[in-house]
């Protein structure tokens, strides 16, 4: 039997904040200086947490499971998808031995924007030609390319997509495209096709937060584009965790832990 | 089924601009996160640099870290002697391998990770190497702004690694692991004491070495080492592989054993 450890990730990233490792970090580096930018507004990198309240009711829990309140603008296809799924999560939660939610009993890729439902931190690191988010969970990245290149059309249909982007003044634009239809949008089980465009804004809008504001657009899938909005706080003293997903107990640990009332 | 994408590993970005053309033509950008100290500068794309080989003699290094065997203890060898690998000259069938990447897709682990035959991304900032495998999406990070070991850490498959600089080498120390991965695809075995210590090195522009000592007294009877050489893919990116199931192996096995054209 294997066992997942993602029930642990958060509590590491707690412990990590005040562990004497952790206060290390705050140090000031002996090595290399300076981030990859030249324009401090235009730097991203750090470890970033999730800054949502955590909340009362299920009804307040959304977040956990789906990216906004109101139910997206869904076409018949995607009604009918979304009629037949049965996640785990949520309000109309199945057992996990009923759910039908792609990544469960096999730990394949939750897929863009899904990731950023899960509740593990998530480090952004910069190089001359890419921003890139690493995620704690299953060690997952999203590999922006800010080098001016094209989107690559000769790549097969991917999980993550494929991302360019490029900056409007303090804001990060991030276009991806070219996804797989194996995934759910989110956890309650908002399906997707291929012609999915994810277009995110990133910003940081003080030292400690930075927002990600995510239009989804389907024309398959839904009547019209609609948008995310995305809070994150920076937590200077994590670092990002081992998290593998290897079965579903993973799942039910998360849900477990997520669900929890604030105390 | 599953599908998985190795077969497009290998393709080539022609419209990668590279970082330091595109620092000296455009000032107005961001300056390069490469380290102060050129030298020092292990960023960039890395691929296997060994030769395709010919022989099946030759063909070790896609199955194992060297041509001769490691020392073993006992147990070692007991470990080793139970182990069912689908790589190699006794290859068992996939239906009968016992190795722990099959069936599951669990993690490599290090240095196991380095055998797989898809390029690397070193990527550096202020206070960490990072090492993003192609293969799965792996990361294998290292410290290096002078914190110790953190032994909160559950055993991790990738360990636990801290680094710093001994004039133009990396060396990077890794402890923690858990004992639920092999050391390579013959079933070379370690226990949760491995200590793997590696020494990185851009000996030139084109080219990385790194030099890994592996220590683990529950399975060898002391230390050993092993070289690995990259060079630079300027203009290759990171593609997306997911192991996803069992057929990945067969493929890739087929794939890296193939003699060169």
């Amino acid at each position: 039997m294997r066992i997942c450890k993602l029930g642990i990730a958060v509590a590491c990233a707690m412990i990590l904040s005040s562990s004497p490792r952790a206060s290390a970090q705050t140090k000031p580096p002996t090595a290399p200086p300076s981030g990859p930018n030249s324009n401090p507004a235009h730097d991203l990198s750090g470890v970033w947490f999730d800054d949502h309240p955590r909340l009362i009711t299920v009804m307040q829990r959304y977040w956990a499971y789906t990216f906004t309140q109101e139910a997206p603008p869904m076409t018949p296809w995607a009604q009918a998808l979304f009629d037949a799924a049965k996640p785990s999560f949520g309000p109309h939660a199945y057992p996990l031995e009923q759910t039908n939610d792609p990544i469960y009993h096999t730990c394949i890729p939750m897929g863009f924007p899904r990731i950023f439902l899960y509740p593990l931190p998530m480090q952004i690191v910069q190089t001359p030609g890419e921003v890139i988010m690493l995620f704690e969970y299953d060690s997952f990245r999203h590999q922006i390319f800010t080098d001016g290149r094209a989107h690559d059309t000769s790549l097969g249909p991917l999980w993550m997509g494929d991302s360019i982007g490029h900056w409007e003044g303090d804001t990060l634009v991030a276009d991806t495209v070219n996804f797989n239809d194996k995934t759910w949008l989110d956890r309650m089980g908002h399906p997707h096709s291929e012609a999915l465009h994810v277009v995110e804004r990133i910003r940081r809008i003080d030292h400690d937060h930075l927002v990600d504001d995510i239009t989804i657009e389907d024309p398959k899938a839904y009547t019209k584009p609609w948008t995310a909005h995305l809070p994150f706080v920076l937590k200077p003293k994590w670092t990002l965790a081992e998290a593998f997903c290897e079965d579903e107990n993973s799942f039910q640990d998360i849900e477990n832990d997520e669900t929890k009332p604030a105390k | 089924m599953a599908i998985y994408r190795l077969g497009v590993a290998f393709t080539m970005v022609l419209s990668f601009l590279s970082a330091t053309s595109a620092q000296t033509k455009a000032p107005s950008k961001p300056p390069t996160s490469a380290p102060a100290d050129k030298a020092r500068d292990l960023s960039g794309i890395w691929f296997d640099d060994r030769p395709r080989p010919i022989t099946t003699n030759e063909r070790y290094w896609i199955y194992k870290f060297n041509a001769e065997e490691p020392p073993m203890t006992a147990w070692g060898e007991a470990q080793f002697k139970a182990a069912k690998s689908s790589f190699g000259t006794t290859a068992y069938p996939l239906a009968e391998t016992n190795d722990p990447l099959y069936h599951s897709c669990t993690p490599p682990g290090l240095p196991r990770i380095y055998l797989h035959p898809f390029p690397l991304q070193i990527v550096q900032t202020p206070a960490e190497v990072i090492i993003l495998f192609e293969y799965d999406s792996i990361r294998h990070q290292i410290f290096t702004d002078g914190r110790p070991h953190d032994t909160s850490l559950g055993p991790l498959w990738m360990g636990d690694s801290i680094g710093h600089w001994e004039g133009d080498t990396l060396v990077a120390d890794t402890v923690n692991f858990n004992d639920r991965t092999w050391l390579d695809r013959m079933g070379h075995p370690h226990s949760d004491a491995l200590h793997v210590v590696e020494r990185f090195r851009r000996i030139d522009h084109d080219h990385l070495v790194d030099d890994i000592t592996i220590e683990d007294p529950k399975a060898y009877t002391k230390p050993w080492s092993t070289h690995i050489e990259f060079a630079l893919r300027p203009k290759w990116t990171l593609e997306e592989q997911f192991c996803e199931d069992e057929e990945s192996f067969q493929t890739l096995d087929k794939d890296a054993a193939a003699p060169a054209k």
